[in-house]
């Protein structure tokens, strides 16, 4: 038994499950459900297709390159059985998942950073200019604890020196 | 997407009197009519024998044109279920003459097979092809 990848959207195919197309030149694409081979059929190309993990790892919306992407590597040749090899391997597996997860994740958050200042100049600069559809603008005035605080601008002190020269 | 490309797509049907099949190996055939499927009440599918008629071959090969043989299928368009739960299709129809008792007449066969052949006791083709599926 053996765990493939689709060939549209790389995702696991699991036993009884997905189409196997073998190509005239022998080559064989795997699909995970009807979706990727209709998609396939289309003649689509999966690295334009948005949804696609080739999409998100030539957009850099994914983790491209990392070590623990080797463990996935398919290999060819098999190993003899070893009980103490495969203790280890069935232990190491959550182990590595995880680590690539919060790798994954944190590719993410570094991606969606500059984020939360963008969105929180946006609210300010709404806040400012549209709160007339919250409150209306006399009602500002009377209790002014409705607005934004204005930011205090420091006035150089040069100018007091100035202005008993000026009177000379 | 346009729709037309599916008209232009195989139709992924038993094989049944009639179906024009691709000869696969150096009998001397080049294409082959079902004149019936041997097995299934619907038709043929991957991996069955078929009798059928010689619609075109090679000018010097062992098979000639209209000539009533044997036939085994190799490629099917029609997917066909796997003991573990997938389906497999290929990309066109094609066939492997045999003789009434199985073996291939030809010496070698082109493209890939698959290996459904083993559990219907084809193992002569099979040894015989370039790749298997």
């Amino acid at each position: 038994m053996r765990l493939e990848k689709c060939w549209f959207c790389s995702s696991t195919v699991y036993p009884g499950h997905g189409i196997q197309f073998v190509r005239n030149d022998a080559k064989i694409f795997r699909f995970c459900r009807s979706k990727c081979h209709k998609n396939f059929k289309m003649k689509r190309n999966p690295r334009k297709v948005k949804w696609t993990k080739a999409y998100r790892r030539v957009h850099g919306k994914d983790m491209t390159q990392d070590s623990t992407f080797e463990f996935e590597r398919k290999r060819n040749r098999p190993e003899r059985y070893d009980r103490n090899l495969a203790d280890n391997v069935l232990k190491a597996i959550p182990k590595i998942d995880k680590i690539r997860v919060s790798r994954e994740e944190r590719h993410h958050k570094n991606r969606m950073k500059e984020n939360e200042a963008k969105g929180q100049r946006e609210a300010k600069k709404e806040l400012e200019q549209s709160i007339s559809l919250v409150k209306a603008p006399s009602a500002l005035q009377q209790d002014p604890s409705l607005t934004l605080p204005k930011t205090i601008v420091k006035v150089s002190q040069q100018k007091s020196e100035e202005n008993p020269l000026m009177e000379e | 997407m346009t729709c037309g490309n599916y008209f232009s797509q195989q139709q992924r049907t038993f094989i049944q009197m009639r179906t024009v099949l691709k000869v696969v190996d150096n009998s001397g055939a080049k294409q082959v009519m079902c004149i019936q499927a041997l097995k299934g009440k619907k038709g043929a599918r991957l991996g069955d024998t078929i009798v059928a008629s010689v619609k075109e071959a090679h000018p010097n090969g062992k098979v000639k044109k209209g000539k009533v043989v044997y036939a085994v299928v190799v490629r099917a368009a029609m997917q066909k279920g796997r003991c573990d739960g997938s389906q497999v299709r290929f990309d066109d129809n094609a066939v492997v003459l045999v003789d009434k008792q199985g073996q291939p007449i030809g010496t070698r066969v082109f493209g890939s097979v698959p290996h459904e052949l083993r559990k219907k006791k084809h193992v002569k083709i099979l040894t015989l092809a370039g790749h298997i599926a």
